[in-house]
């Protein structure tokens, strides 16, 4: 109780001007926060991926893999911030045996499990099912075993049997890029339909949600495929790298100017909120909104994109442009969703005063478990890695 | 039928084994964990409700206390408080109904208990009943003057403070200190009573404070005086300036 109180007591010197008690406590932290960044690298890692597919950009085509590998990865942890976040994971499969359609939150677990089983594995699976075959054949021990498992014992690599499996995982993929959308419009949809809340009450929201996890997910490859292949012998390709840059910019462009419209249409309509989320904006969140949010990870790495194609820079140049763009981007993106969820709940109701959000370092809520879950996707990268190689040169012809 | 078997992709039919084996799985377990009453009446267990309807009871409500107390009932309906159940001073009084021999409540007669409501606050509505316990008949029980099945008080609140607290404090480092409330406020005695429906009124003219404040208003020198014909165009005068602290520094 004595740490309650001291904790409140903290809390309430940052309050400003008047709110309801049950204000001053935020019920959604940090947790939250990492929830729709993860799931938005997940959306913006698989269009990637499908731009190989569907839209037949090949020089992409070495990103292709470990699109696919990231998207999975960090989907397996998507969900954990909200089971940490709720308590009782033991419970989490019941909305499963008793699915309550009027529930959006509920119906996350049939979009997650749709996107996991029915897209992502599945394109995985038909894409790697011959090169396991072949690996299987002349490996020996725990790995063989472990891909003849992963295979399903599938041995036909028949030119038929391959032929289908590139029609199907086409199909799969322009199917995969309306549950990106699902999954992704979904997480906006939730905070877009919270009309007691006018800073999250937006039918641009599920829109806006998703352009961002797009310029989220393209920066994550990016980056990681900058660091793993400046380590291997076969070194980063430049025109790969171009053109992911390329498609970052246009994604970034289209997502400025949602938020912009966003940012307009809320002026114009200066409802009666205006005033607090005004006071919000220049006050509490300008650090996080207005430096990191838009200069940081919007109008710097926009601007350095361009100057760098625009100017055609020398290779190490656009290469140190694109990697410091990507982070400052993932850094953007992360600040967006804190914003969004933080900022969203840090003034009151009555539209006349402030509370303020203060983070712990230790707990289920704390800091240092964000930071676990947020690494752990990149473990399970390095495990899938090793499983299932994306690398072009074990690829078989 | 072979003959379509054989024509099924290998990886097909591979992949339907695994569905099968979830979908079979999944239709085994489940009604293992989904309780058999679930979704009778609702999305919800229909043996909850008679769970709950049988947990030890604790309020009766006000009707059950109205059978024996009829004639505080029936002074307590027609007073500010009939909207506050019996309960909420008297605590639970299931057991009191069931043995009123055995079990007795209680009544709050300490101060703590009513400025729960009425102790001043900013965001109570205007007109609320609100005191500043500290410096309102300090140490005296509440109930020696006031009745809390007909609460009126004893004597009407003579200072507008008493319920404007706020407005007290601002009014008091200002330069209209001196200037009694009904000056420029016109009260209605029932306003005492019934504050929400019989409100004080505000000045409605530019003349009101011209009386004092235009050039050729006959008062004293120290006040600071303007031409009503150019100063301000048609505003009334509180639309910008705030009387209870003009021009505040």
């Amino acid at each position: 109780m004595e740490e309650l109180i001291y904790h409140l007591t903290n809390i309430l010197k940052e309050v400003s001007g008047y709110i309801y008690p049950n204000e001053i406590e935020l019920h959604w932290g940090l947790l939250i926060v990492i929830y729709p960044y993860l799931t938005g690298l997940v959306a913006g890692a698989f269009i990637l991926a499908s731009l190989v597919k569907v839209f037949n950009v090949k020089e992409l085509q070495q990103t292709y893999r470990l699109s696919l590998l990231t998207a999975l990865s960090f989907l397996i942890i998507a969900p954990l911030p909200l089971l940490v976040h709720l308590g009782h994971p033991e419970k989490s499969f019941e909305i499963f045996l008793t699915p309550n359609k009027s529930s959006a939150m509920a119906m996350f677990g049939f979009v997650y499990a749709w996107y996991l089983m029915a897209v992502l594995l599945l394109e995985i699976w038909l894409d790697y099912r011959k090169d396991i075959i072949i690996w299987a054949s002349s490996e020996k021990g725990i790995k063989k075993w472990i891909h003849k498992l992963v295979s399903l014992f599938s041995s036909d690599i028949s030119e038929r049997a391959i032929k289908f499996d590139k029609k199907a995982i086409k199909a799969i993929t322009i199917i995969g890029i309306p549950s990106a959308f699902l999954l992704h419009g979904y997480v906006g949809f939730i905070f877009g339909s919270i009309k007691a809340n006018p800073w999250w009450s937006s039918v641009l929201m599920p829109i806006a949600f998703l352009f961002s996890a797009m310029v989220s997910g393209i920066a994550l490859v990016l980056l990681i495929y900058m660091v793993i292949y400046s380590w291997r012998p076969k070194g980063i390709n430049m025109q790969c790298l171009d053109k992911m840059a390329s498609y970052l910019f246009y994604v970034m462009i289209v997502d400025f100017s949602l938020e912009t419209l966003d940012f307009i249409h809320r002026t114009y309509e200066a409802e009666e909120s205006i005033k607090i989320l005004a006071e919000l904006v220049g006050g509490k969140l300008f650090v996080s909104l207005v430096v990191i949010q838009v200069l940081l990870g919007m109008i710097i790495p926009l601007g350095s994109i361009a100057t760098a194609k625009l100017f055609k820079m020398p290779e190490e140049l656009r290469k140190l442009i694109y990697f410091v763009s990507s982070i400052l981007i993932l850094i953007g993106i992360f600040s967006t969703r804190w914003n969004i969820v933080i900022g969203g709940q840090l003034f009151s109701k009555s539209f006349r005063g402030l509370t303020e959000y203060k983070m712990t370092i230790f707990g289920l809520e704390g800091l240092l478990v964000s930071i676990g879950i947020m690494l752990s996707p990149i473990l399970i990268l390095y495990v899938l890695t090793k499983i299932l190689p994306p690398w072009e040169e074990v690829r078989n012809p | 039928m072979l003959s379509i078997w054989k024509k099924i992709p290998e990886q097909i039919k591979r992949l339907s084994f695994l569905v099968i084996l979830i979908v079979a799985g999944y239709l085994l377990i489940s009604p293992l964990f989904i309780p058999p009453d679930f979704g009778k009446y609702g999305h919800f267990r229909a043996s909850a409700v008679e769970e709950i309807a049988s947990q030890q009871m604790n309020y009766v409500g006000h009707e059950i206390c109205a059978n024996c107390h009829e004639d505080v009932s029936v002074i307590k309906s027609k007073g500010y408080h009939k909207n506050v159940a019996c309960e909420v001073c008297h605590g639970p009084a299931f057991l009191h109904a069931e043995d009123p021999g055995s079990a007795t409540l209680e009544a709050p007669r300490g101060r703590s208990y009513c400025t729960l409501c009425h102790e001043y606050l900013p965001s109570r509505p205007t007109g609320f009943p609100q005191i500043v316990a500290i410096s309102h008949n300090p140490m005296k029980p509440c109930i020696t003057c006031h009745d809390p099945h007909k609460p009126e008080p004893p004597v009407t609140p003579k200072e507008c403070s008493a319920c404007h607290a706020t407005i007290a404090r601002t009014l008091s480092i200002s330069y209209h200190i001196y200037l009694p409330c009904t000056r420029c406020h016109e009260t209605p005695e029932k306003h005492k009573i019934n504050p929400r429906e019989f409100t004080p009124s505000k000045p409605s003219t530019r003349e009101f404070c011209g009386g004092c404040h235009s050039i050729d208003a006959k008062s004293d020198k120290g006040i600071p005086r303007i031409d009503l014909a150019t100063h301000g165009h048609r505003y009334v005068c509180w639309q910008c300036h705030y009387p209870h602290l003009p021009e505040a520094k």
